[in-house]
């Protein structure tokens, strides 16, 4: 997804205004023509006489702040990335608050290729309060949703992607994103092989629908039946049917679809945890505890497998195996307000007062949480430098 | 399409430099620190840098003048590998040399380094906005690179700005232009630009798939055609080819033939009776139901359908489909183009007005719409809004550019 040249501009003056209030001051006389004579390039559009006198700028005076920020700012609205994600970086070693260039150097780097740096920016954006104008917000959370969908990061891609869908409506590219990470495909749109596109295309639109508010299951599900009807046995895509099924709590579809993938996909780890889920649910404990416990032995380090099977043995009455795989999913995943729900419970039940007291503590301040733009697991860092219970 | 059946039409319309684009001012300040370039000093992010320093550097290697002689020597004697890296160095003296820019480029494309080719497009273009060769070659190294949405945006460019010299790279233009259309769910659009490609002579070969996805409503490109619908997206291809070249028998048989052998597959039975409305309307309802049966979202079906209920009088039908298709696509012209002519057949002209201006407003090109509203507008006795819905006709009837 691109911001159209003309907003990018807007975004970005917005942008600068919070983050570098104030420009350095000049002293050397030709340095004060260059900055005078630049700024006048760049609001009369001539960019490229702009980016000569910045560059001149800079070279005159390496420490000039608004100048690496304005040259990064140019090059990144002519979709030169290389050069604005050099400037841009210049520009983070100069200011003490980047604010938006976080994102800006980020959404660079995501087209250079450089996607560690990438996702390192745009935490390091949202940890400050993802600071910048709503278009600005869009695409950084867009292009951080498939950064998360690359990293198998399934749910909080699909997050993210579900409040752009509510926020803005329909786009190709969301569509094509939504498919992505519904079908658990862990690619960039411009990185998965062709013979996956109608796929993508079918169950990014099925998502699409199912996630707006209203929702539109009826429409979601003509999407879904196309998909069924021609990858009925491709990996995924009845684990995605069982998800939506899940929404509408269709608990018997869902059921059938969880089974259907576990039959193609012996090994789906996840279509067991939800199945187990609803075993759960229903009351089915022997068979929620085969399913957590064979998922928990496939995925040992996904805290969500930790999750289910401590829930499991927890119902079962089994209450300190269940605390402690409950206390293990927490480790892996502390931002989980349900997984502290949970070890609340567990807590109660042992007796161990305090402890319970404080995991409630904690629910209560991740279920405050829930508008913010951070995937769920990007909270720890927030909570980690606060007490229970305390606002943000 | 193969790979290269694509470089074939996008390179034979490359033409020497001089003849594509038109050659722009260097900027004095890098010409004047040869050998440390801006752009070097950016990637480095070096902290200081005096010029006497870059004088002296330039002294130890060739001159500009000795590297880009030398390069265009190698390009002419297709030494490609050779002229790329003298063009490289050349560069670094002066990033911002257009003609080198220009030449590296094409080199880099011709050798399928579409990446590096779409960088120092990306240069080169903003140094000359106005130069379609560079958009276009920027947007078809996009298209190689996958960045299909900068790809469109910016082959849209090279439309605007024209490539002219070079029917070839025209063609490639408007042919990459529309089979991205159609992966943007903008079909209609895609079939006029192929429409306009075959009027003006392309093969039709070429344009088959690409005419039979956006005809199916499947947003997909070429390469990305399932196997077991590939003839499917043929026959349907061949078929609005023959309708377009106004060969009806050819095009009902081919219709049909895909029909029968595709029965369940979604955009199918639309096609088929989309034809027909215009020759045997009651088979063509029919078919359009089917359609619906199968796709019960689809908006076009519902669209067909209910402009033919009213112009058969059955306006009850037509106004409740018309509605279901403004629920659905809201910002779709078509709803409420169907829906103010369901409305103003059943006798409600201030409600079909408001819908017709509505079309109008959210797709202002669309001809038939503002035809519509000049009926509805005399009808209603509104002469002047009338007059002028036929003033803006006769504007948008200015010629197009052509593929």
């Amino acid at each position: 997804m691109i911001l159209p040249m003309r907003r990018r501009l807007f975004v970005l003056a917005l942008a600068l205004a919070a983050a570098c209030p104030g420009l350095c001051p000049a002293t050397q006389k030709s340095f004060d023509d260059i900055t005078h004579d630049a700024e006048a390039a760049r609001t009369a559009d001539r960019l490229a006489d702009a980016i000569r006198l910045y560059r001149q700028g800079v070279d005159l005076r390496p420490s000039w702040q608004d100048g690496w920020w304005w040259l990064g700012s140019l090059y990144y609205e002519q979709d030169r990335f290389p050069e604005s994600q050099a400037a841009l970086t210049r520009f983070l070693t100069l200011a003490p608050k980047p604010g938006p260039a976080y994102a800006f150097l980020a959404l660079s780097e995501y087209e250079t290729k450089n996607y560690a740096g990438a996702f390192e920016h745009l935490q390091k954006w949202a940890h400050a309060g993802s600071p910048g104008t709503e278009e600005l917000i869009d695409v950084a959370s867009f292009h951080w949703a498939l950064l998360l969908t690359r990293e198998s990061r399934f749910v909080q891609a699909l997050y993210l992607l579900t409040a752009k869908a509510q926020r803005r409506g329909g786009s190709a590219a969301l569509t094509e994103a939504m498919g992505l990470a519904s079908l658990r495909m862990a690619r960039l749109p411009e990185d998965y092989p062709p013979e996956w596109r109608e796929r993508v295309w079918l169950a990014g639109k099925a998502a699409f629908y199912a996630s707006l508010v209203p929702h539109q299951f009826d429409r979601a599900q003509d999407y879904e039946n196309k998909l069924l009807q021609h990858y009925d046995q491709a990996p995924d895509v009845h684990y995605f049917r069982g998800t939506l099924f899940g929404f509408q709590k269709k608990r018997e579809q869902a059921k059938n679809e969880y089974r259907q993938e576990m039959r193609i996909s012996p090994h789906h780890a996840p279509a067991m945890m939800e199945l187990a889920r609803l075993d759960l649910d229903d009351g089915q404990l022997d068979e929620a505890l085969a399913l957590a416990k064979r998922a928990d032995g496939l995925e040992p380090k996904n805290p969500s497998a930790h999750h289910i099977l401590g829930q499991a043995l927890f119902a079962g009455g089994h209450l300190q195996e269940g605390a402690r795989e409950l206390e293990t999913a927490r480790q892996m995943a502390p931002d989980s307000a349900s997984i502290h729900f949970h070890l609340m419970t567990v807590y109660q039940k042992l007796g161990r007062t305090k402890d319970a007291e404080h995991e409630k503590a904690v629910f209560e301040t991740l279920s405050g949480k829930r508008e913010v733009l951070l995937p769920p697991e990007e909270l720890q860092d927030l909570l980690r430098n606060q007490q229970p219970g305390q606002e943000r | 399409m193969t790979r290269a059946a694509t470089l074939s039409i996008a390179l034979v319309a490359l033409g020497p430099w001089s003849s594509v684009a038109p050659c722009g001012q260097l900027a004095a300040t890098t010409a004047a620190a040869p050998a440390a370039s801006p752009k070097k000093a950016i990637f480095e992010i070096s902290a200081s840098r005096a010029p006497t320093q870059s004088g002296s550097a330039a002294a130890a290697g060739p001159t500009f003048d000795e590297l880009s002689r030398t390069a265009d020597r190698a390009r002419q004697a297709n030494r490609d590998d050779e002229a790329i890296r003298l063009y490289e160095d050349a560069l670094k003296l002066k990033p911002d040399w257009d003609e080198g820019l220009w030449n590296l480029s094409s080199l880099l494309y011709e050798k399928e380094r579409y990446a590096e080719a779409r960088d120092r497009l990306r240069v080169f273009v903003a140094d000359q906005p106005k130069a379609g060769m560079g958009w276009a070659l920027l947007g078809l190294s996009e298209f190689q690179t996958r960045d299909y949405a900068r790809a469109l945006d910016h082959l849209r460019q090279a439309m605007t700005f024209g490539v002219s010299g070079s029917q070839g790279m025209a063609r490639s233009v408007f042919y990459y232009a529309a089979v991205l259309l159609t992966r943007f769910e903008l079909y209609d659009q895609s079939q006029s630009l192929l429409f306009e490609m075959a009027r003006s002579g392309q093969a039709e070969s070429f344009l088959v798939e690409s005419l039979g996805l956006a005809a199916l409503r499947m947003p997909l490109l070429p390469a990305e055609i399932p196997p077991d619908r590939r003839e499917m997206i043929q026959l349907a291809g061949r078929a609005a080819l023959a309708l377009n070249s106004q060969h009806q028998d050819d095009a009902e048989k081919l219709f049909r033939q895909m029909s029968s052998s595709y029965p369940n597959e979604p955009g199918v039975h639309f096609l088929l009776g989309a034809f027909l409305m215009n020759v045997r309307p009651e088979e063509g309802v029919r078919e359009m139901q089917q359609e619906l049966e199968i796709s019960p979202f689809n908006v076009p079906a519902k669209v067909r359908l209910a402009e033919e209920y009213v112009k058969e009088g059955k306006l009850d039908l037509a106004l409740s489909l018309a509605e279901e298709a403004v629920k659905l696509e809201p910002k779709d012209a078509s709803t409420h183009m169907a829906h103010g002519e369901a409305l103003i057949g059943r006798g409600d002209s201030t409600g079909g007005i408001g819908e017709l201006e509505k079309a109008r407003d959210l797709a202002p090109e669309n001809v038939m719409i503002r035809w519509a509203l000049v009926r509805a507008y005399s009808a209603a006795g509104r002469t002047e809004d009338a007059r002028q819905e036929k003033a803006a006709i006769e504007k948008l009837a200015q010629p197009q550019s052509q593929p």
